[in-house]
């Protein structure tokens, strides 16, 4: 009962974070804060729902704790190769600390 | 349960509406990249919900092998951009 409880917690987090992330996505801030709000809401959300998933079915727990691990990993991977390739296109970020190095 | 998957899928059209209304590449990447995770989860709940592993098991494969495509669609992109 209070695995159920503590499990359904942890679900109700993970959507919590979820729209709270993916909301700013419909706005017109930069690309730079929208990555930010989405790869932890995606990451630490979605990391959420699967241990209130792990809570509720415990005996296929290798399946889960895969997809945790793929989730950390990847997901942070992702958002830092998302935020490199893109800074270089547009809105550089690199030209601050080459200005500081001609100076 | 059920009423988890569609609060699920309504947090799923957010990004599905950034991604068909904005023009500019990096945004509907990572519109896209959300959509991939959103997904994978959703087929994950959807696995616990009918205690049916093979579709779990697609759901972990998304999700440990799909950010690696974006990646290298990001890459791409950038060479793409750099060589105008």
């Amino acid at each position: 009962m209070l695995i159920n409880i503590l499990s359904y917690a942890c679900i109700a987090c993970g959507i919590v974070f979820w729209y709270w992330g993916t909301w700013p996505l419909v706005g017109n801030r930069s690309l730079l804060f929208k990555l930010h709000s989405l790869s932890v809401a995606d990451t630490l959300g979605s990391m959420a729902i699967i241990i209130g998933l792990l809570l509720q079915i415990s005996h296929e727990w290798p399946l889960l704790v895969l997809a945790l691990i793929a989730l950390a990993v990847w997901n942070t991977t992702l958002g830092y190769v998302l935020a490199y390739c893109s800074s270089d296109a547009n809105h550089p970020i690199v030209p601050l600390t080459r200005a500081e190095d001609e100076a | 349960m059920n009423g988890l998957i569609i609060t699920m899928v309504i947090a799923t059209l957010i990004p599905i509406y950034e991604a068909w209304q904005d023009d500019d590449i990096w945004q509907k990447l990572l519109a896209f990249a959300s959509i991939a995770t959103k997904t994978s989860i959703m087929i994950l709940v959807i696995s616990v919900l009918r205690d049916d592993w093979m579709i779990g098991v697609v759901g972990v494969l998304i999700l440990s092998v799909g950010n690696a495509a974006l990646m290298l669609l990001a890459q791409v992109l950038k060479r793409v951009n750099e060589s105008y």
